[in-house]
């Protein structure tokens, strides 16, 4: 591990802790960003909502309430690989940590291939607006409304998925340089602290896609 | 200036990370469980006060809100705390704006699409 | 204060720095292109919003010239468009980004004694990105435009206009990630990156008034890319959430719109007192007066514009009570807006007054956003707002602030810090003349559109009655000698580049750690961390002596 004797802050901090606290800070700065982003989103899903409780009741039954749910294990448990990721760096467990991060990386890929084929069931069930679109008795046109925000929030959150494996797969990269270690693992801190936002963005979507007129 | 673990002591046990993931699935099965007992208007309600709790257990163990800087509280309630504004704020507009939800959507023509652009 | 002559100018001021500085340190291009200096990013910025300055510009000199007469210039097809994108580019891209990425990025770390901002890179990606969008608004300009107003408003945005608005709105989704880029830079840096002693209440103005800009911008810009992201969408595919045909409500779009622009504005006032609050302390030779109520009425404006949005909403379609709660609040932020125009006034009392170019700039701004304000007061009665919205009346009123409030405090903070910035002092004649000649020039185009709104002009139109001609004739003549005035500059600044005298550290003697260093600043800006003592602005106006933020006094 000689890289960890020549770790130096960058030019404008004068320690690493302070460097560290600075990347920590900015991912939750950050997050304030995201929270409104698709706080905003989920504001037109709540406006109409409120409005339409009866057509979002009936359009809502075509969502694959298996794939959402399973997604949301998968999720959670992410969330939890990610955590012993990030402690096993904390204490040198070099093993442990490149084990959990792809772990980690699995789990996200699994909930992409699930989503992936709910995009499928999807477009068999028709609530695809504009592409493949049948009104369902009930829904009147107020329920292509909770379509669109579906493929809109969906896509969204998947990007933003996509762009966390990314970061893993980034942070295993410079794991392999030996830039990750006891003495300075923030980067990884803060990848975590993502990865988690999204699990967050999940927890909220749910409920508003999954669990609407089931009863 | 020493360089060493004591920069972010994490407590590194596994075993309340792994406690915290098994309630915060509990509280996904619960969530999932009110959508068919007929709550009615209350079903979100709880639905999404479980996403918050579980959104609180995520914040503050998992991404580590409760170590230093303890600045991060601030910018971890400012998102929810503006939010409240949107949403509150245009409530003055939609509890009681005549014609709001509109009685009638009309389906159909009418209107030419756009025509050059995108 | 420091003057030059034309005909007899020393070399250098003595002090003047000989070594290397952030500007001579390297050569190359890739050396300005991928630079994580903030010294230098702030010059790209400034390259790149002085470029959109000029375009926006020209779209207003067609608008005014086209407005001269009812016969007009322009096909109305056009004159839509002009307005369109002269509202976009002089919004997102000369006006949200001019002090923070210009004047903030330089100085904040200077002036809270660090070496850098905390993340140069995402700075340098900010400025990318910045220019990304710049491209896509000028395929969009040059393809034929949108027509829209910068406003988007749906149903006409999504479903009916002609025109390049997905390029249009896409250039406002990608410019608001360089924004959030930028204020999350702001936000860590001062929270993590103070010299020893300089607690918050020992912050200059300037420095809150970046960390309020950038507060707003990184709350506001989010719902505004949300809403952009939902109007392309919807453009795109034909259907959408704000489709009144599935039962969408094209309000919502507005909502989450004003959510941001009314924020949005005051992203382009908050930088703009901060820099009137350097200047004025500095050429009236004495302390701020009410410090404490100044940050704190940064932060009360900073978070109460966020309660106002639907001010823009009155005739819309929202509900009577909805416009009561948003008239009401919109009261409440004229406060502390009256307090800091206060606090100027007062911190005039007493003082040892110069006229030098940069306190002109600064007078002008307390006189216009003052003016401003009050027409915005007026603005936020329900009765008065039925009358007098979609007119004139608001086109004068907001052009007040951003023009003759940001734009002259913009000028004053390039005054002010030009010795910081290149190292050379401007000629300082030409810089009053055309400090007055900004303001007349200014008054000359705007005043009459007050006019012209309370006797019923309509905005966004390309013609009007005849009985209107002569106080548009007014106000298009105030544009030309307004666009001088503004041209002026470019001149005798691009001269000082060259032949202007070398200035020394501290050519006016201000109390800033940005004024400890050499002019311009070395590389990494202090040769050792400064260790602050004092509360800025340690001015004594009697014995004409100061106080750096160090501790070290100075006589006359």
């Amino acid at each position: 591990m000689p890289a960890s004797a020549t770790l130096r802050p960058e030019i404008q901090f004068a320690t690493l802790e302070q460097q560290g606290d600075a990347a920590q800070l900015g991912m939750w700065v950050f997050l304030v960003n995201e929270t409104l982003f698709f706080g905003a989103l989920i504001f037109t899903y709540f406006i109409y909502r409120i409005s339409y409780p009866h057509e979002f009741a009936v359009a809502a039954k075509d969502a694959v309430l298996w794939c959402g749910s399973v997604n949301l294990a998968i999720l959670l448990t992410s969330s939890l690989t990610m955590v012993l990721a990030i402690n096993a760096g904390a204490q040198g467990e070099r093993r442990a940590m490149k084990r959990w991060l792809l772990v980690t990386v699995a789990l996200g890929c699994a909930f992409l291939l699930i989503k992936g084929f709910e995009y499928y069931q999807d477009f068999q069930d028709r609530v695809v607006p504009v592409v493949n679109f049948a009104t369902k008795p009930g829904e009147g046109n107020a329920g292509e409304l909770f379509w669109v925000f579906y493929w809109v929030a969906t896509g969204l959150h998947a990007i933003h998925l996509t762009i966390g494996i990314g970061l893993v797969l980034y942070m295993l990269w410079r794991i392999r340089r030996g830039e990750i270690t006891p003495a300075y693992y923030a980067p990884l801190e803060v990848v975590g602290i993502y990865w988690s936002f999204v699990d967050t963005v999940w927890l909220f979507l749910y409920p508003c896609i999954y669990l609407v007129g089931r009863s | 200036m020493t360089i060493g673990p004591e920069i972010h002591p994490r407590r590194a046990r596994p075993l309340p990370f792994v406690i915290a993931w098994l309630v915060m699935l509990a509280l996904a099965a619960i969530s999932l469980i009110t959508a068919f007992l007929g709550l009615g208007h209350w079903a979100p309600v709880v639905q999404f006060g479980i996403a918050a709790l579980q959104t609180s257990v995520l914040f503050i163990l998992f991404m580590r809100l409760k170590g230093p800087p303890s600045l991060k509280w601030v910018f971890a309630i400012s998102g929810f705390l503006w939010l409240s504004f949107l949403y509150g704020l245009s409530m003055t507009d939609y509890s009681n704006r005549r014609g709001w939800p509109p009685l009638y959507t009309t389906s159909g023509p009418g209107f030419e699409a756009h025509q050059n652009g995108p | 204060m420091s003057t030059t002559t034309l005909e007899r100018m020393p070399a250098a001021e003595p002090g003047a720095e000989a070594g290397p500085s952030y500007l001579t340190s390297e050569h190359t291009v890739t050396s300005w292109l991928f630079t994580r200096d903030h010294k230098r990013i702030a010059l790209l910025f400034f390259a790149s919003i002085t470029f959109f300055f000029f375009i926006g510009g020209f779209a207003a000199t067609l608008i005014r010239l086209n407005l001269a007469t009812p016969e007009g210039l322009l096909q109305p097809a056009v004159y839509n468009r002009m307005f369109t994108m002269h509202g976009v580019i002089m919004v997102w891209f000369f006006l949200i980004p001019s002090i923070p990425t210009t004047f903030g990025n330089f100085f904040v770390p200077l002036m809270i004694g660090a070496r850098d901002l905390a993340f140069p890179r995402l700075n340098l990606g900010s400025w990318y990105v910045f220019n990304l969008s710049g491209l896509v608004v000028l395929y969009s300009l040059v393809m034929g435009g949108a027509d829209t107003g910068w406003t988007f408003y749906t149903p006409l945005s999504t479903s009916y206009a002609n025109g390049y608005v997905f390029a249009a709105a896409m250039a406002v989704f990608i410019n608001g990630f360089s924004s959030i880029m930028t204020s999350l830079n702001f936000i860590v840096t001062i929270h993590c990156m103070r010299a020893p002693g300089m607690t918050w209440m020992r912050l200059p103005l300037f420095v809150w008034g970046i960390y309020a800009v950038s507060v707003v911008m990184l709350t506001a810009t989010p719902v505004l890319a949300m809403d952009t992201f939902l109007l392309a969408v919807e453009r795109l595919m034909g259907i959408g959430l704000f489709d009144p045909n599935h039962g969408g409500d094209p309000l919502l779009w507005q909502h989450m719109f004003w959510f941001y622009s009314h924020p949005a504005v005051y992203i382009m006032i908050l930088p703009a007192m901060g820099v009137v609050s350097e200047i004025i302390p500095c050429y009236a030779r004495r302390p701020i007066f009410g410090y404490a109520g100044m940050t704190m009425a940064l932060m009360a404006i900073a978070i109460l514009s966020f309660f106002v949005w639907a001010h823009h909403m009155f005739v819309a379609g929202i509900s009577v009570y909805a416009g009561v709660v948003f008239s009401l609040m919109t009261f409440f932020v004229a406060v502390p807006s009256a307090i800091k125009v206060f606090n100027w006034t007062v911190s005039l009392h007493k003082g040892r007054i110069s006229f030098d170019a940069p306190m002109l700039y600064a007078l002008s701004f307390v006189l216009l956003f003052t003016l401003g304000g009050v027409t915005g007061l007026m603005l936020a009665t329900l009765g008065i707002d039925v009358d007098v919205h979609g007119t004139y009346f608001v086109v004068a009123h907001f052009h007040y602030i951003m023009v003759g409030a940001t734009v002259s405090a913009f000028f004053g903070a390039l005054h002010y810090w030009w010795p910081k910035l290149t190292g050379r002092l401007y000629p300082e004649i030409w810089a009053r003349f055309a400090a007055i000649l900004t303001y007349v020039g200014f008054n000359l185009t705007f005043f009459p559109q007050f006019i012209l709104g309370y006797l019923g002009m309509p905005r966004r139109s390309y013609t009007y009655p005849a009985e209107w001609e002569p106080w548009n004739l007014l106000s298009s003549a105030g544009a030309s000698i307004l666009a001088v005035a503004y041209l002026l500059p470019l001149f005798y600044l691009g001269w000082s580049l060259f032949w202007g005298r070398k200035a020394s550290a501290n050519p006016w003697r201000a109390t800033g750690l940005e004024w400890a260093t050499s002019s311009p600043p070395p590389k990494h800006n202090f040769e050792r961390t400064p260790t602050v003592t004092l509360a800025p602005y340690c001015y004594d106006p009697q014995r004409d002596t100061y106080v750096t933020q160090e501790g070290v006094p100075h006589a006359g």
